[in-house]
């Protein structure tokens, strides 16, 4: 990769299934660290997701991967995959697998020949996502949580550059989603990790740069903090919920956690989340699909 | 019982000729009567010892705990020299396992049973059954195409396109000779064994053009009944043989042909390359 590159750099990515448009217009570049795509359904992370996978093709724009324009040749979509680690969003499994006999079957598609390097990798995989006493045990007896440990451990073969994954925390606890945390931000160190979630949590305890997808169009591209501060101002506690609020909900205290419009009578400020500052982004597009919880 | 042993610990150099296999039959057995009883000498054993050593040995018995026991068809093609990653992507098809092979065997045997108590006058089921055990071989080991485990496979540097052709491969070599030692006992004439191979090599090619449009289920469906229409058409005017007779071979061939160039034009103008089926 030449000086001055990005990892992935999208410039005017655009695709459409059938009448449908996915994703218009996309410029973005992302380097090493952790980035996090949020948008309601539909919104094209998966879409945006699987472009960078090298599992579908643009319709229009220019996708370069680690350097190279994956659509161009065998040899150069070839390059990129050697260093790439995708979790797909819904990943069935063989289920008369076991742990170590689909990570070892993902190892050899990775081009992983020798047997004992490919063996000692499985299990280096295996012991970070937390399922090294899980190894001989059949996909079909795992848990849902633990399936996902899985498919997220196949995508960390070969401590890869590029790792894409599309909803990793969706099934996990909150204990499973820490040690997720743990390890993504130790990834995040040495590759470009894009990840997508429905989680606001998520995308504030473990990426330092968001992204705002809703309509196949980037709505926000910064750092979190940046995104919190756009909310600084229009959410309040108050005892009412907002007249023209665009969304307020009774807390447990008993008073009214209240975004956007006007502040209602007798309103204190309070210190917007992620989650209040991605409903503003929004606006009324959120509403369709994501209910605060 | 208390006797003197239990206040005697091998020397470390004792125990250094024990582990190198330095000792004789005797003293070594001693040795290792001794060691197996008393913690202090296998806690020097354990100091004594590389750490190299006990990792490869640990991570040894490792494997062969999780890692799982290949099918047989695959322990046997591995003494054949069939390379080891080969055999783990190979293993993982449903139709190479011992089940699918012996089923496919057992009703190859019953169409030649069949053919062989009718004294060659009803070729039907072998005619029928021989060329469709390796279509629907291959089809089982493709996978459906909307598999969402096939998401990571055409990610993965491997690529689809080879995955797809290995297990083909794979399924033609397992069939392939089982099924024309079968054709040897059928009775008829005696080019019947071998005659059978033109459609049975021409379906594969059409099944795989197929299931890159429709997957391979639907391909294996309009294929076996393309073909059974062929076959028990024939029987009612026709030959027995009159399915594999040199005419209709040579339309066989065009099939393949022409199957094997819209494999090679979609791998052409497929948007994204390396998934070509």
């Amino acid at each position: 990769m030449s000086a001055g590159t990005s990892t992935v750099e999208l410039t005017g990515v655009g695709k459409r299934y059938g009448r449908t448009r996915a994703l218009a217009d996309v410029d973005l570049a992302f380097d090493r660290g952790v980035t996090g795509l949020l948008g309601p359904n539909g919104a094209g992370k998966t879409t945006l997701l699987r472009i960078v996978a090298t599992s579908i093709g643009a319709d229009s724009g220019e996708v370069r991967l680690l350097g190279r324009d994956p659509s161009r040749s065998h040899a150069d979509v070839t390059a990129v995959r050697r260093e790439l680690g995708y979790l797909p969003q819904e990943l069935g499994y063989p289920s008369d697998m076991t742990a170590f006999g689909f990570i070892e079957y993902v190892a050899v598609l990775k081009e992983w020949n020798d047997r004992e390097a490919r063996s000692q990798e499985v299990r280096r995989v295996l012991d970070a996502v937390g399922l090294a006493d899980q190894a001989s045990v059949r996909i079909s007896r795992l848990s849902g949580g633990q399936r996902r440990r899985v498919g997220l451990a196949q995508a960390l073969l070969g401590d890869p550059r590029l790792v894409v994954l599309d909803e990793p925390t969706a099934g996990l606890d909150p204990a499973q989603r820490a040690d997720l945390r743990r390890t993504l931000s130790a990834l995040g160190h040495r590759s470009t990790v894009l990840l997508s979630t429905h989680q606001t949590e998520d995308v504030a305890a473990l990426c330092e740069r968001v992204v705002v997808l809703a309509g196949g169009t980037v709505r926000f591209d910064g750092a979190v903090t940046d995104l919190v501060a756009t909310a600084v101002g229009r959410v309040w506690l108050a005892d009412e919920p907002g007249d023209d609020a665009l969304v307020s909900w009774r807390t447990g205290t008993g008073r009214h956690h209240v975004v956007g419009g006007r502040a209602p009578v007798g309103a204190d400020p309070a210190e917007p989340t992620l989650e209040d500052a991605y409903l503003l982004m929004l606006g009324p597009d959120a509403h369709r699909v994501h209910t605060p919880s | 019982m208390t006797t003197g042993t239990e206040e005697w610990h091998a020397d470390p150099a004792l125990l250094s000729r024990y582990l190198a296999g330095n000792l004789d039959a005797v003293t070594g057995a001693s040795v290792e009567q001794h060691v197996s009883r008393c913690e202090t000498c296998r806690a020097t054993v354990g100091r004594l010892l590389e750490p190299q050593l006990l990792e490869r040995t640990w991570a040894g018995i490792r494997d062969g705990v999780e890692r799982p026991t290949p099918p047989y068809p695959m322990r046997v093609a591995r003494r054949l020299g069939l390379p080891e990653p080969t055999a783990v992507l190979l293993a993982s098809a449903a139709s190479l396992r011992a089940a699918w092979l012996v089923g496919a065997f057992l009703s190859l045997s019953f169409a030649t049973l069949a053919a062989y108590a009718s004294d060659g006058t009803a070729l039907a089921p072998f005619l029928l059954a021989a060329p469709l055990a390796p279509v629907l071989g291959v089809a089982a080991a493709y996978g459906p195409r909307q598999d969402p485990l096939e998401a990571l496979v055409a990610t993965a540097p491997y690529g689809r396109t080879r995955l797809i052709l290995l297990r083909t491969i794979g399924v033609l070599v397992s069939v392939l000779p089982v099924t024309v030692l079968l054709g040897l006992a059928v009775p008829g004439p005696p080019w019947l064994a071998a005659a059978w191979l033109g459609p049975a090599l021409a379906l594969v090619p059409v099944l795989l053009a197929l299931a890159a449009f429709v997957g391979p289920r639907i391909a294996a469906t309009i294929v076996s009944l393309a073909w059974s229409g062929v076959v028990l058409g024939s029987t009612r005017a026709l030959a027995p043989t009159w399915p594999v007779e040199a005419a209709q071979q040579g339309v066989y061939l065009g099939l393949a042909v022409a199957a094997c160039a819209v494999i090679a034009i979609r791998a052409g103008t497929d948007r994204q390359p390396g998934v070509a089926l």
